[in-house]
């Protein structure tokens, strides 16, 4: 296994939410969805295990998102790894290493269509050296201070795939 | 009464784009072009506060409070744009 495989799948269920500024659950059409704010940058934090099939590459992460009610204007994601490992991080604090992100994506014209994006990382500090059997957590934020749409984005799914 | 100021402004923005959300309204505009109408609806009333006073009837100029009327204003507006808030 290596480039190109799937490592991880996220659902809004699992999100770990910051103790400031999270996203927020909600439902649309019974799909459970984290809502981000447009006027605040608000996050959602997933934890995992790096799966053993990951062969020590570079990540991908998808993005799959809705707009609330935005049929036009950009929208603006962050994201952030932190390795927490073999005693490597201690979790009475954060340590999210420095943001990737995907800018300026014009958003879906009809309100409700799921779009995907994706934010690269480089194997190594980009990921905060998050490596195999390792537990990490992955930050997503809506950069809603620098994007244009207005109200909320929904996030559906999280993928991390081996670039 | 002068112009909201920007913090008043922000919180009407950021409060109509959390209606919006909630209620699945499709909006067409930005951000700032959202943010652009609310600031021009605030100095349009702001200009226009003491031409709506005077189209009311005196008894209802002189004796409502401010709050009463700015109410019975939203009111109209709502049932004309036929809005459920």
């Amino acid at each position: 296994m290596a480039s190109g495989n799937t490592l991880l799948i996220f659902s809004p269920q699992q999100n770990e939410p910051p103790a400031s500024n999270p996203a927020t659950f909600d439902t649309r059409n019974a799909h459970l969805v984290l809502d981000f704010d447009a006027a605040t940058n608000e996050s959602a934090v997933f934890s995992s295990i790096m799966p053993r099939l990951y062969a020590g590459g570079g990540l991908t992460v998808y993005i799959h998102y809705a707009m609330s009610s935005a049929t036009s204007g950009d929208i603006d994601w962050d994201v952030a790894f932190e390795r927490i490992g073999d005693q490597q991080q201690d979790i009475d604090s954060d340590s999210f290493a420095a943001v990737n992100s995907v800018d300026n994506t014009t958003v879906p014209g009809t309100s409700g269509l799921v779009d995907i994006v994706n934010v690269t990382f480089t194997d190594g500090a980009d990921m905060d050296s998050v490596a195999v059997g390792e537990s990490f957590r992955m930050k997503v934020t809506r950069d809603a201070t620098s994007d244009t749409a207005t109200g909320d984005a929904e996030l559906v799914k999280v993928e991390i795939k081996e670039t | 009464m002068a112009e909201l100021d920007e913090t008043a402004r922000t919180a009407v923005w950021t409060e109509l784009m959390r209606k919006y959300s909630a209620d699945g309204d499709t909006i067409g505009i930005n951000k700032a072009d959202l943010r652009a109408a609310v600031n021009a609806i605030d100095t349009y009333m702001n200009d226009n506060a003491a031409k709506i006073n005077n189209a009311l009837p005196d008894a209802a100029k002189n004796s409502l409070t401010s709050a009463q009327k700015a109410i019975m204003l939203s009111y109209v507006v709502l049932v004309r744009y036929q809005v459920e808030v």
